[in-house]
């Protein structure tokens, strides 16, 4: 690449010359003054590079300004307003009714609430299990073995397959089986759906001394086993990434001063990949939240295409997402005091 | 081992990257063995790595096996989901399902119109994702933070929460109105009557090129990481040999992020191709429907009322449609899963 630069150089300067694209010279002792002028005739390199920032962004800012924002601003409209069909053509009628949707979820969709809950249940359910699972896999992964690349193939595919459509058809599968469960036979099955009994688990952890809320989880965990592992395609990925980013001459010190493979993981790898369990973290609680087959979104998802006014649906998916805002920020402050930046020059 | 064993090692060179330690016949190969079968750590290292390896099977199998699943079930007749003895292998094998779904679903035209769509969709999206990742990562001017934070917050809003108003906003399209206060644009000013552009492609070519549409912050988002990682010295040098930023970025900065638009592009196409939001409501119509489109309608001549696993039936129907939509994907994948590997790692993802 430096080669090409430095050719192209001597083919380049006697326009870019002509063009008047040579160094700016910045006066001393002047004002910057930041006008529509200075930014459209750049005088100073600050500026002509500021100049060229907006260009590079200026796709995603017309973007923003002129569609996404309207958009977000009238679906946060819609939420307090009954939305009638106007005559062909003429647009509809948006007639502002205050808080009465986001009162109306509460107090006449009971399901609403409970799924609410159920749905934030599911989120500290799967989060930590996807993270832990993705971040054991890409250890696993990163370590030599027969068939590595196999291997790697194989895990990736849900990063390619198991999003948006598939999981919807799960959905419209699961969806189908619980409505017609009493007309067809085939109830059998839904028993047999886990992998697991929970009375195996709760034999094998009989003589522990453990809660059964412990064993619920680990069965519940276990029997989503499925899920978990098409949702953490991505975040191996990242896990992948940041580990292949630490310098091998740490280990090799570690493995000079005599450490074993157990503290060399927690010493040296845990805290080198804790920001990525951040960002892997905050990924899965959106991705987990934002799934077709997640309870709330799918319980909505069916009010929205049933009679029920558009405005209470629209109100209900934002109370959810401010709810999940709330997660996300409650988790980012916890995680930012257990976190370790390398510091790097 | 003793001092005067290694009095007479000698270091033996087998090939450039390794060498042979020879102990001067003082240690016989079989000694060598026997010294290394009853050391504990040689064991430990041979049960971990099988433990390894199993562990990766297993969970291979995991990920395979609904696919096998639906697979050996979209091969089986209508008979075989009433056979208690089938399991997983059909006894009456037949293509019925996916002939009734190529044909009276329109399959070609629906994989001809998703290829098209998705190939301009990612083209136009890795273009887009990698600017403004550029623009992000390279250069600090005012209001640059504010711009991160909108690529944040639309990462974070749900698509679902916004699809009342996408769909009202394209359905009569107009650049930076409110329509709940009906606040008029320049468009509706100019045409008379603000187009409607849903059931056509120009709402996912808008999303795409602003950087909007599916996924496409978290693209941004990996642009950006890549860009912090190539050096400064780069578009420095070219600014003292004269380039413009355009020309650098075009010239210098696109060829060496090569890998990474085909990572992004791999990805974007294939998430465009299995859209379930997007492509349903903003692009599907009744005369031309996409590929996710397939899921939802079950062929007549395969309808499943009265039929007393219509259920089992049923899902078996759709999940083949489903089977039919991301074969191709699957293929594509094949080819191009290292470029997928290759470009995270090397993106830095990290820091």
């Amino acid at each position: 690449m430096r080669c090409d630069a430095v050719t192209d150089h001597k083919k380049l300067s006697p326009d870019a010359a002509a063009g008047g694209e040579a160094l700016p010279t910045a006066p001393i002792g002047r004002k910057k003054k930041k006008t529509l002028r200075s930014l459209l005739r750049p005088t100073t390199l600050e500026a002509r590079k500021a100049r060229a920032g907006w260009f590079f962004v200026m796709p995603f800012v017309l973007g923003v300004v002129l569609i996404y924002l309207p958009i977000l601003i009238d679906s946060i409209w819609f939420s307090f307003a009954d939305i009638t069909k106007g005559v062909a053509g003429a647009p509809d009628i948006v007639t502002p009714v205050g808080f009465k949707y986001y009162i109306q979820a509460f107090n006449t969709q009971y399901e609403y609430k409970t799924l609410l809950l159920e749905g934030v249940q599911q989120i500290l359910l799967e989060v930590p299990a996807i993270v832990v699972f993705s971040l054991f896999v890409a250890v696993i992964l990163n370590q030599k073995m027969l068939g590595r690349a196999v291997f790697r193939a194989i895990f990736f595919v849900p990063v390619i397959l198991a999003t948006g459509l598939m999981d919807s058809i799960e959905a419209m599968n699961q969806s189908s089986d619980s409505t017609e469960d009493g007309v067809s036979g085939g109830t059998l099955e839904g028993q047999e759906e886990g992998l697991i009994n929970m009375m195996d688990v709760e034999l094998l952890f009989s003589n522990m001394k453990v809660g059964t809320e412990l064993v619920v989880y680990v069965v519940n965990l276990v029997n989503m086993i499925y899920d978990i592992v098409n949702f953490s395609g991505v975040q191996m990925l990242i896990f992948l990434a940041g580990l292949q980013s630490i310098s091998p001459s740490i280990y090799e010190a570690c493995q000079i001063e005599g450490a074993t493979a157990w503290e060399t993981f927690w010493k040296i790898t845990f805290p080198m990949i804790s920001p990525m369990i951040l960002v892997n973290a905050i990924y899965s609680i959106i991705d987990s939240f934002t799934k077709e087959s997640n309870v709330v979104m799918s319980y909505i998802d069916d009010l929205y295409n049933s009679a029920t006014p558009k405005g209470q649906t629209v109100a209900m998916y934002w109370m959810y997402f401010l709810l999940i805002l709330a997660v996300i920020g409650i988790f980012a402050l916890i995680a930012k005091a257990f976190i370790f930046y390398q510091k790097r020059d | 081992m003793d001092a005067n064993m290694t009095e007479s090692t000698r270091v033996l060179k087998d090939n450039k990257k390794r060498i042979r330690v020879d102990f001067a016949g003082k240690m016989s190969n079989l000694d060598r063995w026997k010294l290394r079968l009853t050391s504990s750590s040689f064991w430990i290292d041979k049960v971990w790595y099988l433990a390894r390896f199993i562990l990766m099977v297993g969970i291979s199998f995991i990920i395979i096996y609904p696919f096998v699943e639906k697979i050996t079930q979209s091969f089986m007749a209508r008979m075989d989901f009433i056979d208690p003895t089938v399991n997983l292998i059909p006894k009456n094998w037949t293509f019925d399902t996916y002939k009734a779904i190529a044909v009276e679903n329109g399959y070609l035209g629906a994989l001809l119109r998703t290829t098209g769509l998705s190939l301009l969709v990612a083209l136009l999206q890795t273009l887009a994702c990698c600017m403004i990742g550029y623009g992000l990562a390279k250069y600090k001017f005012r209001g640059v933070k504010v711009i991160f934070f909108f690529v944040i917050i639309s990462m974070i809003i749900p698509h679902d929460t916004l699809r009342l108003s996408l769909l009202q906003h394209f359905a009569s399209f107009d650049i930076a109105t409110i329509q709940s206060l009906n606040i008029g644009g320049p468009l509706a000013w100019i045409f008379g009557k603000a187009p409607n552009l849903v059931g056509t492609v120009w709402p996912m070519v808008i999303l795409s090129i602003t950087g909007l549409a599916f996924k496409n912050s978290l693209y941004i988002f990996m642009m950006r990481q890549f860009f912090r990682g190539v050096p400064d010295e780069l578009e420095e040098s070219a600014c003292v040999d004269g380039s413009n930023s355009i020309r650098t970025f075009f010239q210098i900065i696109l060829p060496l992020s090569i890998p990474m638009m085909i990572t992004i592009f791999l990805f974007s196409f294939s998430w465009q191709w299995t859209d379930n939001f997007y492509v349903p409501l903003l692009v599907s119509s009744s005369s031309a429907n996409m590929m996710p489109d397939l899921i939802n309608v079950i062929p007549d001549s395969l309808n499943a009322i009265n039929f007393e696993a219509a259920k089992a039936y049923t899902n078996a129907i759709r999940n083949t449609a489903g089977l039919m939509i991301i074969a191709p994907l699957i293929v594509i994948y094949l080819f191009c899963q290292r470029f997928l590997v290759q470009g995270i790692e090397r993106s830095g993802l990290v820091g």
